[in-house]
C-alpha cells in the first residue's frame, strides 16, 4: 500500500493560499485510498495554473494542448483500459477552447475522471476573463465588464448525457477526495468541477466567499442523485452553489462497447498479422 | 485508343449522367469485370459534393499494360442524359461510339459525324417497360456495353451474384442477368459492326482492384496499426470506412472524433500510451491538425497522418483532385520539429509507404504524413497481389518492461548521439516520465532554461539528419542519358509517364524524377538530377508550384525551372504535359 509521500514529486509552486493545494491533497488521499501504484496512474492536464499539478503529482503524466485534455485521455484509456486516467482541465481549458471535446466525452461515457479547476478567470495568463466569469466582472480583458452570461458546467454535463456530476471545493479536500475515489470507481466518465480560488486574481470570489455560498446536496436527506429531473432542479436553483454528487446514472460504458477484446487493450496486441486470414480479406478486391 | 494491328490495347469508357443515376455503380460493375477479363484498370470519377442532380462522369480506362492515370480522350460514351453529351462528346476520338438515353431534349439526332457514332438507346425507357423500374437502366448499360466491348457474360453474372445474391436474394439476381441481356440484345440491334470495340480475355492473375484510400487502410492493418481516430471528410473517408469494418476482427479501434482537432490528440493520446495510432484528413481538417502536429513534434509521440488533398482553399471542392497541400504539411504547424512527409505516386506505393510510415514515425519518433490526392485516393486502379512477406514491423527504440528495468535513472528524453530516446510506456515498471507541450528537461518535466532549451531543440532536430538511409528516394524513370527532366510527386506518376512515351514518338527523350520523400528533403539525389539536366518542367496540380518552390529553396538551381501546372480541378491528361514539353523544347 502506498502512503501520500509516495505520490509527492515536488512541493507546488502555486500563490500562497491558491486553491489547487487542497486539489492536490486531494489527489494524494484519493490515489492512496483507491491503493494506486503511481505507475498505473495517468494524468492529463490541460494548460493553466492546474497543469503544474503533473510537475508535483508523481505519476504517469501528459501536459496536453489548451484545451486538448480529453482526447489525449481518451486515446490513452480506450488504447489500454487497464490504466487510470485522470484529466484535469481550468474552467477556460474544460469550458471555453476544449468545448467540444468536454461534450462528447460526456456522451461517450468512456471511463476518465476529469476534474475541471474553476476559478472564473485565467489565472496564468493574468486573469482576463473565462466563460465562468460573473455577468459583469470587471478583469484586464473585460474593463468595462464582461457582458457574457457564465456557463454552469455541471449543468452543461448533465444535459450532455453525464453519468457522473460531482462538485466539489478545494477548500475541503476531504470531501473532494471522497468524490474523486468515488468518481473512479465509476464505470463511465466522471465529472467533477472544483470551486477553486484564485488568490492573485480574483478579488470577489475568494475562499471565504466560497465558504459562504454553497451548499452541500445531502444536506437535504431527501435528495436522490439518480434522479435526474431532481438533479437538474438543484443545478438550475438560484441561491447557493450546490456541491456533493449531484448526478450518478448506471449506463455501459464506451470501452465496454467497442472494445472487441476487454482482457487484451490494443496496446497488448501482437502486431504480427495472421496473414491467412487478411489476405482472405483482400480476395473481395480481387 | 491503343492498338497494335487490329488488336485493342488500350481503351477508355466513359460513364455520364447525374448524381444518384447510378453511374458510379455501373463504372465499378464495368471495371471490376474488365479487371477480372485480365485488363490494367485505372478509372477516373468527376463528381460533384452533392448527392443528387448535378452532372457526373466516370471513366474506366482499361489497358493490356499497367497505367496509373485517366486517358487522353474516350472510345466508348454511355450517357444517361443528353447533358452529358452536350459536354464531353467533344471528348470522343475517332472512331469513338456513344449511346445516350435521350431524356429530355433530344440534342443528338442518330449519326455518324467526323467518324464518330451517335445512337439514342432509351435506358429508361426499356427499364420501365421490361422492369417497371428505372433502376435497371445501370444493368441494360453494361448490358449494351458487354456487347460494344465483348464481354464475358459468366464473368458478369459472377460479378452481378456477388453485388446482388447476399443482400438482395436470387430474384433480383435472376432480373439483374434479365436486364444484361435485353441491353446486350439491343446494342446487337443498333450497333454496327464497324462500332465495335471487343476487347481480348486472359488471366487476371487474382490481381486487386481498388483505391489509394483503400491501399493506405491495407496496410495500415498490415503495419499493426490498430487505433484509428478521425472526423469524416472527402475524400479522405474510405481509409476509415475499410478500417471500421476489419480493425475489430484484429482487435483494433476505430473511433470517430468530434473534430480534426480530437482526432489527431487522441490518436496522440493512444500512441503515448504504446498503440500503433493514426489518423486521416484532407482539407481544412489538416489545417485543424496543425495544432496537434506541433505537440506530436514536441513530445517526440510516433503518428501516422494520412493526408488525402482535395482542392482549396477552404471548403473548395471537396471531391476534386489538387496537390495544394504540400506546403501545409512541409512547412504548417507553430515552432520548429522534425517530421516526415511521404508522397506515393501509385496504390501500390500507398500500401507500401503506409508500412513504411509507421517504422518511421516509431524509429524517429516523429509525425508522418502521407500526402495523397483524391485522384488516386477515391478512384480504382488494378494492382499486383502485395507480398506480404516483406512486411517488416520496427518500433525503433520502444522498451520492453525487461529492458526497461535494466534501465538505471530512466529519462524519457535522455540526450543521445542520435537525439532519438528509449521510450516506456505508461503502466511500466520503473519508467515514470512527463510528457510535456511545453519545453521540457530529459525526465520531461517543464524547463525554461535557454541552456536546456538549446540542447532540447538541437536533439529533436537532428533526429532526421541521418534518416536518409531510411527514407525512400526518389527514384529516376525515361531516358536516363536525355537532358530534358521532369520533376513531379502523387498522381502525376501516371500521366507524366505517357507524356514521356507520347514525347518519344515524336522523337523527344525526357527523364522523370519521381519524388517519393517530400520532406526531409531529398537535396543530394535532386541536386544530382538537376545537374543532368538543361531543362527542367515540374508537373504540379496547383497554381503557385509548390514543389518548384520547395526545390528552389534547397537547391541552387543554375537554370530556370519550368511548372506545368494544372489547378482545374481535374487530374493531368498525359497530352496536357506532352504537348506543352513539345512547344517548350521546339
Amino acid at each position: 500500500m502506498k502512503k501520500e509521500k509516495d505520490f509527492h514529486l515536488s512541493d507546488p509552486t502555486w500563490c500562497r493560499g491558491c486553491g489547487l493545494f487542497g486539489i492536490f491533497a486531494a489527489l494524494k488521499k484519493a490515489a492512496v485510498t483507491l491503493d494506486l501504484d503511481p505507475e498505473e496512474l495517468v494524468v492529463v492536464t490541460g494548460i493553466g495554473c492546474h497543469g503544474r499539478l503533473n510537475n508535483h503529482f508523481k505519476t504517469y503524466g501528459f501536459h496536453a494542448l489548451h484545451g486538448r485534455t480529453l482526447p489525449v485521455a481518451s486515446g490513452v484509456k480506450l488504447s489500454n483500459p487497464f490504466l487510470p486516467v485522470i484529466g484535469i482541465s481550468g474552467d477556460g481549458d474544460a469550458y471555453s477552447i476544449g468545448l467540444g471535446h468536454f461534450i462528447h466525452a460526456l456522451r461517450r461515457n468512456i471511463s476518465i475522471t476529469y476534474l475541471v479547476v474553476d476559478n472564473r478567470l485565467y489565472a496564468l495568463t493574468q486573469g482576463q476573463t473565462s466563460p465562468t466569469s460573473d455577468m459583469g466582472y470587471v478583469s484586464v480583458s473585460a474593463p468595462y465588464g464582461t457582458k457574457e452570461f457564465p456557463l454552469n458546467g455541471p449543468r452543461l454535463a448533465l444535459a450532455s448525457g453525464g453519468t457522473f456530476i460531482g462538485r466539489g471545493f478545494s477548500g475541503y479536500p476531504k470531501q473532494l477526495a471522497f468524490l474523486i475515489e468515488k468518481g473512479m470507481a465509476h464505470k463511465g466518465f466522471s465529472f467533477i468541477e472544483i470551486l477553486s480560488p484564485c488568490v492573485t486574481h480574483n478579488k470577489v470570489i475568494t475562499t471565504q466567499w466560497f465558504r459562504e455560498n454553497i451548499a452541500q446536496v445531502e444536506e437535504d436527506p431527501k435528495y436522490d442523485p439518480k434522479n435526474r429531473t431532481e438533479a437538474w432542479k438543484k443545478l438550475s436553483s438560484e441561491g447557493k452553489i450546490p456541491v456533493g454528487l449531484i448526478y450518478i446514472e448506471d449506463k455501459p460504458s464506451y470501452e465496454d462497447l467497442v472494445l472487441p477484446d476487454k482482457e487484451r487493450p490494443v496496446v497488448f496486441n501482437d502486431l504480427n498479422l495472421d496473414i491467412e486470414r487478411y489476405e482472405k480479406i483482400i480476395e473481395k478486391f480481387q | 485508343m491503343k492498338k497494335i494491328g487490329n488488336k485493342i490495347t488500350d481503351i477508355s469508357v466513359m460513364i455520364a449522367g447525374k448524381a444518384g443515376d447510378g453511374v458510379l455503380f455501373t463504372g465499378n460493375v464495368l471495371a471490376k469485370i474488365l479487371k477480372r477479363q485480365g485488363w490494367w484498370v485505372s478509372t477516373y470519377r468527376d463528381f460533384p459534393s452533392n448527392i443528387r442532380g448535378e452532372p457526373t462522369n466516370y471513366s474506366i480506362r482499361a489497358s493490356l499494360e499497367k497505367v496509373y492515370g485517366r486517358a487522353d480522350d474516350v472510345d466508348v460514351f454511355m450517357a444517361f442524359d443528353c447533358g452529358a453529351v452536350i459536354e464531353h462528346a467533344d471528348k470522343m476520338a475517332k472512331g469513338g461510339i456513344l449511346l445516350c438515353d435521350g431524356i429530355g431534349i433530344a440534342h443528338i439526332a442518330p449519326s455518324r459525324i467526323d467518324s464518330r457514332t451517335y445512337n439514342i438507346f432509351p435506358l429508361r425507357k426499356l427499364a420501365r417497360e421490361n422492369f417497371k423500374s428505372e433502376i435497371y437502366k445501370n444493368m441494360i448499360a453494361l448490358g449494351a456495353l458487354s456487347h460494344i466491348l465483348h464481354l464475358n457474360f459468366r464473368v458478369i453474372e459472377g460479378i452481378i451474384s456477388e453485388v446482388f445474391l447476399e443482400r438482395k436474394g436470387e430474384k433480383i439476381v435472376q432480373e439483374n442477368i434479365r436486364a444484361l441481356r435485353l441491353g446486350c440484345q439491343k446494342a446487337k440491334e443498333m450497333v454496327g459492326t464497324e462500332d465495335l470495340h471487343p476487347l481480348i480475355e486472359r488471366k487476371d492473375h487474382g490481381r486487386l482492384l481498388l483505391s489509394g484510400d483503400e491501399a493506405i487502410a491495407m496496410g495500415a492493418l498490415a503495419a499493426g496499426c490498430r487505433y484509428f481516430a478521425a472526423y469524416p471528410i472527402c475524400p479522405a473517408t474510405e481509409i476509415w470506412q475499410w478500417l471500421a469494418v476489419h480493425f475489430p476482427g484484429f482487435n483494433g479501434l476505430v473511433v470517430q472524433t468530434e473534430d480534426e482537432l480530437a482526432a489527431l490528440n487522441m490518436a496522440l493520446g493512444a500512441s503515448y500510451a504504446g498503440a500503433r495510432a493514426m489518423t486521416s484528413t484532407s482539407g481544412p481538417g489538416g489545417s485543424l491538425m496543425m495544432e496537434a502536429f506541433s505537440l506530436a513534434g514536441m513530445a517526440e509521440i510516433p503518428v501516422v497522418i494520412a493526408h488525402v488533398q482535395r482542392v482549396g482553399p477552404s471548403t473548395g471542392m471537396p471531391t476534386k483532385t489538387e496537390q495544394s497541400d504540400l506546403d501545409q504539411w512541409v512547412y504548417g504547424a507553430h515552432g520548429e520539429f522534425p517530421r516526415i512527409v511521404l508522397s506515393p505516386g501509385t496504390i501500390e506505393e500507398c500500401f507500401d509507404f503506409t508500412i513504411k510510415a509507421f517504422n518511421l514515425a516509431d524509429v524517429y519518433q516523429c509525425p508522418v504524413v502521407l500526402l495523397t490526392e483524391q485522384d488516386y485516393g477515391q478512384n480504382l486502379r488494378t494492382v499486383r497481389k502485395f507480398d506480404m512477406t516483406k512486411v517488416k514491423i520496427d518500433r525503433g527504440k520502444l522498451l520492453s518492461q525487461d529492458q526497461l528495468e535494466g534501465i538505471r535513472d530512466y529519462k524519457r528524453y535522455r540526450f543521445t548521439p542520435d537525439g532519438v530516446s528509449s521510450r516506456a510506456l505508461p503502466g511500466m515498471k520503473n519508467g515514470l516520465h512527463m510528457v510535456e507541450s511545453n519545453e521540457h528537461d530529459e525526465y520531461g518535466y517543464r524547463d525554461e532554461d535557454s541552456g536546456n532549451r538549446i540542447r532540447m531543440m538541437q536533439k529533436r532536430m537532428k533526429k532526421l539528419e541521418n534518416a536518409g538511409k531510411d527514407l525512400v528516394p526518389p527514384k529516376v524513370w525515361g531516358d536516363k542519358e536525355s537532358q530534358i527532366g521532369i520533376i513531379g510527386f502523387g498522381s502525376t506518376f501516371g500521366p507524366i509517364h505517357e507524356a514521356i512515351f507520347q514525347l518519344k514518338e515524336e522523337g523527344i527523350r525526357a527523364k522523370y524524377m519521381q519524388m517519393k520523400t517530400l520532406w526531409p528533403f531529398p537535396r543530394k539525389k535532386v541536386e544530382e538530377f538537376l545537374g543532368s539536366c538543361e531543362e527542367v518542367f515540374i508537373v504540379e496540380n496547383n497554381f503557385s508550384g509548390q514543389l518548384s518552390r520547395l526545390i528552389r529553396s534547397q537547391i541552387q538551381v543554375p537554370f530556370k525551372i519550368k511548372n506545368i501546372l494544372n489547378y482545374s480541378s481535374q487530374a493531368f491528361r498525359p497530352q496536357e504535359i506532352s504537348a506543352q514539353i513539345h512547344k517548350a523544347v521546339q
